[in-house]
């Protein structure tokens, strides 16, 4: 028996509410608003409530995919990753780094944002990164 | 008072009568509510205390319908206010808990905090720790019955057409669990816009409440817009108390006047 | 926001400004119902009439597009009866004099006429504003989504300026971010301008120290390409591939046709997602990252507070954390990454960033830290730009003359189309439409229309219709509500079967590069049921 209430940040508005995300032997069961976070006090919009359903989704992505004969097909990390930097590597030696555009989200962590254009700027040299910000 | 939940805590789990501890911890700088399996995680207990008196009470309740749901063979230990009792009194008396599987531990409120939340009975029966302390009347709830009929109906309406449709008032409540919610029931509140379905949505809830609420304020608490819903339910469960005689959980073994199902006794039933 | 959220509570004025705030943002709306309780006045200037504008002292309905017509109004009034602070504009600002000539020769009743707001409710607002001690502004993608929208930005903030609405507690120029994380993915330079904390990639010195911290002998100083013109350089052959990571154009853009077709072009297509969104479905290569849930790191809110997220499950199937696949990648790529966590790399962000240079993972502990936050003995920064002390020295008037939106109602396209949130949904859906409880509560879009129009059209409520415009044609059924004008309607922008932004227009403002999505012109016909 494991039960867990681990304190995390909402992924929905700017808001930023805190909650507790219920976990009870590794599944997500529950949010629970944080009423000490100064930014909703204990308090959530329906969103947030009901944050925990999309995450263990059955739609969700579970295994990389590459086009094949013009349909997705899985493959396996070592695939993908392998086959994602030889095609940025062909283009950028083709066509030079501007040739590869970065859109950067809104969505994912500071750290993850902070890579992406890392690899963008120091790797394939290229400052074209954006993302939604506008949208 | 601390060191005497700890302490007991720490006993029931040393002999193994429990399987864990429902309470308050101190965690990443904040208040969180825990299931305490060991004796030595027990130093980062807290009462629901934060920068005041009660201020980060969670639904512990709630939390241990989850647990008992998954396990109904374990026994599982709570600290408990005069509200959360209430509420176990409740969840009992409506099948959700097995009361042999549970252990309360229950602290009694401090004046200060009996005040704020005006409610029946601010100490559990059989307290390890706190002084009981009378209950401080209800003058939120005199303030709206002060106000004339049509007075009382603006104020309300008011209130509610701040509503943003979190539901949180339900989610947060140790009284709702049930698999399916009139709230949502197309027939009943209409769905998909806002401002929500007023005063429906609300005047639902709170009839659902009447014969279950245990005046615990975690939905007042809980409202983004404020709404005083906690003076909504004790005006609920004021009219039970005029009608019925009956508050919900105040008694371990009362049955509620409204769970009478099927025809009156006078006549043959099929 | 230069001013906290929980500081509106004290606000003695709240001008709310193109934000649906309860619907979108209603953590905030809970600051401004307890303004409300405390005295506040609310002014809510919206051509929708939104949840919040029911609790307004005024509410204005401005017509789609004219917020500068208003705003130079109200200006002008606050000018001409003396409510402005001369004081605060000598001691902090520069080129106010510009200002002060437009608005001489503004004509007031026309600038009336334009927004179509009388002159009397123009004068009223102005003075509540002009007259309170501590007014604050909000204002969302309202204000933004505009071929002028930094104009209007620029407006506001010469609206604060003008009464010294700004370096205090409770006042302060406030947009309400949108996404989660947009104020962190600007400030670890998720933009084609910039490094981490605003860092201009054009200075030498930046690009200097960037280029040594990242282990490379020189780095592009060149500006790069924004999200709408990549692109137009997919089109003409000049962008080959396009990495798109938790980003769904193919619904959340203007003129999606058009965007389909750049990306069913563009060579190499990957779309890193935990979704199979209508933009992953495009892709050549799918990476399937792990959600917010899954993983460690931090979000920086609407008030730039950083704060952590935290790891509460296993990444769901073999889906991982998007920070170890673009590490994977930049390591096969031939640029090695060897991050052992989350917490490593935000060293380097601290390190590099002189905003975050105080912020540690330690310290996020609590009620984490409001940005900048200089140094580790730093409390950080609840608001910006304290006793009219602005960043660049001085604050900047800029002098701004109302202009149309790109798209005008004609008689061919006689309504106006404007687009927004729902409380239930966020954004493409991605997420919302995946949550059972969510999808209940709003299950399909609707086109909001006041009852004339309706009426007009032989429309009844719930029935079908089709909205056409320059660019695209969808079926939607309609709400009738007088919360639209007539003339106006109004579509959320979640659904992607019937994806409103097919006709959204794409024409953008020439500076922020942010498309119109908040105006265009579109035609209505009954459809067969």
């Amino acid at each position: 028996m494991d039960y867990q209430n681990i304190l995390t940040t909402c992924t929905y508005c700017g808001c930023g509410c805190n909650f507790f995300l219920e976990v009870l032997d590794g599944e997500l069961t529950g949010t629970i608003p944080c009423k000490t976070s100064p930014v909703n006090e204990g308090k959530l919009c329906i969103k947030g409530w009901n944050v925990h359903e999309f995450v263990q989704s059955d739609k969700r992505l579970k295994r990389p995919m590459i086009r094949k004969n013009g349909n997705l097909e899985e493959v396996s990390w070592d695939e993908a990753l392998d086959y994602t930097a030889a095609r940025l590597k062909t283009v950028k030696a083709e066509k030079g780094s501007d040739a590869v555009g970065f859109f950067a989200s809104a969505k994912v962590t500071c750290e993850e944002n902070y890579l992406m254009q890392k690899f963008a700027r120091a790797a394939v040299g290229t400052n074209s990164v954006d993302h939604c910000a506008r949208l | 008072m601390i060191e005497i939940v700890r302490q007991k805590a720490g006993e029931l789990l040393n002999q193994g009568k429990i399987k864990g501890f429902i309470a308050p911890s101190r965690e990443n700088g904040h208040v969180a509510p825990r299931l305490f399996t060991r004796v030595e995680e027990l130093s980062t207990l807290n009462l629901g205390d934060s920068s005041s008196e009660g201020d980060a009470r969670y639904p512990l309740d709630k939390i241990l319908i989850t647990l008992h749901r998954k396990y109904p063979d374990d026994c599982f230990g709570i600290l408990v206010r005069g509200c959360d009792q209430r509420g176990l009194y409740t969840l009992y008396r409506l099948n959700q808990l097995n009361p042999d599987r549970v252990i309360e531990v229950g602290i009694a409120c401090s004046p200060g905090l009996a005040k704020a939340c005006e409610c029946l009975k601010p100490f559990p029966d059989d307290a390890v720790a706190g002084d009981p302390v009378a209950p401080e009347g209800q003058k939120a709830v005199e303030m709206v019955e002060d106000m004339d009929m049509a007075g009382r109906f603006e104020f309300w309406m008011d209130q509610f057409s701040k509503c943003v449709k979190c539901y949180g008032c339900r989610d947060i409540c140790p009284m709702c669990f049930c698999n399916e919610c009139s709230l949502e029931c197309k027939d009943l509140v209409s769905k998909g816009d806002l401002p929500v379905d007023i005063p429906v949505f609300h005047l639902v809830r709170a009839m659902h409440m009447a014969d279950r609420c245990i005046d615990c304020g975690l939905c007042e608490e809980a409202c983004p817009s404020d709404i005083p819903l906690r003076t909504l339910y004790k005006k609920t469960g004021r009219i039970m108390d005029e009608e019925f005689g009956f508050t919900s959980g105040i008694n371990k073994h009362e049955k509620s006047p409204l769970s009478i199902m099927g025809p009156a006794p006078d006549k043959k039933g099929p | 926001m230069t001013n906290g959220v929980a500081e509106l509570e004290h606000s003695d004025v709240i001008f709310i400004i193109g934000s649906n705030t309860a619907t979108s943002h209603p953590l905030v709306a809970t600051r401004i119902f307890r303004a409300i309780e405390n005295g506040a006045k609310v002014i809510v200037a919206d051509p929708r009439k939104n949840q919040i504008a029911d609790f307004a002292d005024q509410y204005i309905r401005h017509k789609p597009g004219t917020d500068v017509a208003l705003l130079n109004g109200m200006m002008k009034v606050i000018l001409d009866n003396g409510l402005h602070d001369q004081a605060f504009i000598d001691a902090n600002t520069e080129s106010f004099e510009g200002v002060k000539a437009v608005l001489e020769h503004l004509d007031l009743d026309a600038s009336a006429a334009t927004c179509g707001v009388p002159v009397e409710q123009i004068e009223q607002i102005a003075k509540d504003f002009g007259s309170a001690d501590k007014a604050s502004i909000v204002y969302c993608m309202g204000i933004t989504q505009h071929t002028n929208g930094v104009n209007n930005v620029k407006s506001l903030a010469n609206l604060a300026m003008l009464t010294g609405n700004i370096g205090r507690a409770s006042t302060g120029v406030n947009p309400l971010r949108g996404q989660n994380n947009v104020q962190g993915a600007c400030d670890m330079g998720g933009l084609p301008n910039v490094y981490t904390g605003y860092q201009p990639v054009t200075l030498g010195a930046a690009n200097k120290k960037f280029a040594q911290a990242w282990d490379v002998d020189e780095l592009p100083s060149g500006i790069g390409l924004t999200i709408p013109e990549m692109f137009s350089k997919i089109e003409s052959d000049d962008l080959h591939a396009l990495w798109i990571m938790g980003e769904n154009p193919v619904v959340s853009d203007p003129d999606a046709n058009h965007v389909e077709k750049a990306l069913e072009k563009v060579d190499l297509l990957i779309v890193q997602d935990i979704f199979l969104t209508p933009t992953a479905k495009l892709a050549d290569v799918v990476l399937p990252g792990a959600s917010f849930a899954e993983k460690d790191g931090t979000f920086v809110n609407t008030e730039r507070r950083v704060t952590r997220v935290r790891k509460a499950i296993e990444p769901v199937g073999d889906s991982k954390p998007d920070w170890e696949i673009i590490q994977e990648v930049s390591t096969r790529f031939g640029y090695a990454m060897a991050y052992e966590s989350p917490g490593e790399i935000f060293e380097e962000i601290a390190r590099l960033t002189p905003s975050y240079t105080g912020i540690s993972y330690e310290r996020l502990e609590g009620e984490g830290i409001q940005w900048p936050c200089p140094s580790e003995d730093h409390p950080g920064t609840p608001f910006l730009h304290r006793d009219g002390k602005f960043t660049r020295g001085k604050g900047l008037f800029h002098a701004i003359e109302y202009q149309p939106p790109a798209e005008v109602v004609d008689e061919e396209y006689p309504f106006w189309l404007t687009t927004g949130r729902v409380y239930a949904h966020y954004h493409t859906g991605t997420m919302t439409r995946n949550s059972e409880s969510l999808d209940f509560e709003v299950s399909q879009g609707f086109l909001e229309i006041h009852p004339d129009d309706a009426k007009a059209l032989l429309v009844n409520d719930g029935e079908p219709i089709q909205i056409a415009s320059r660019r695209g044609e969808i079926t939607t059924r309609i709400m009738v509500t007088e919360r639209v004008e007539p003339g106006v309607v109004f579509m959320p922008f979640h659904f992607e079967e019937s994806n409103i932004n097919k006709l959204t227009n794409p024409a953008y403002d020439p500076i922020a590069k942010i498309p119109e999505l908040k105006v265009c012109a579109v035609k209505l016909f009954k459809a067969a049921s």
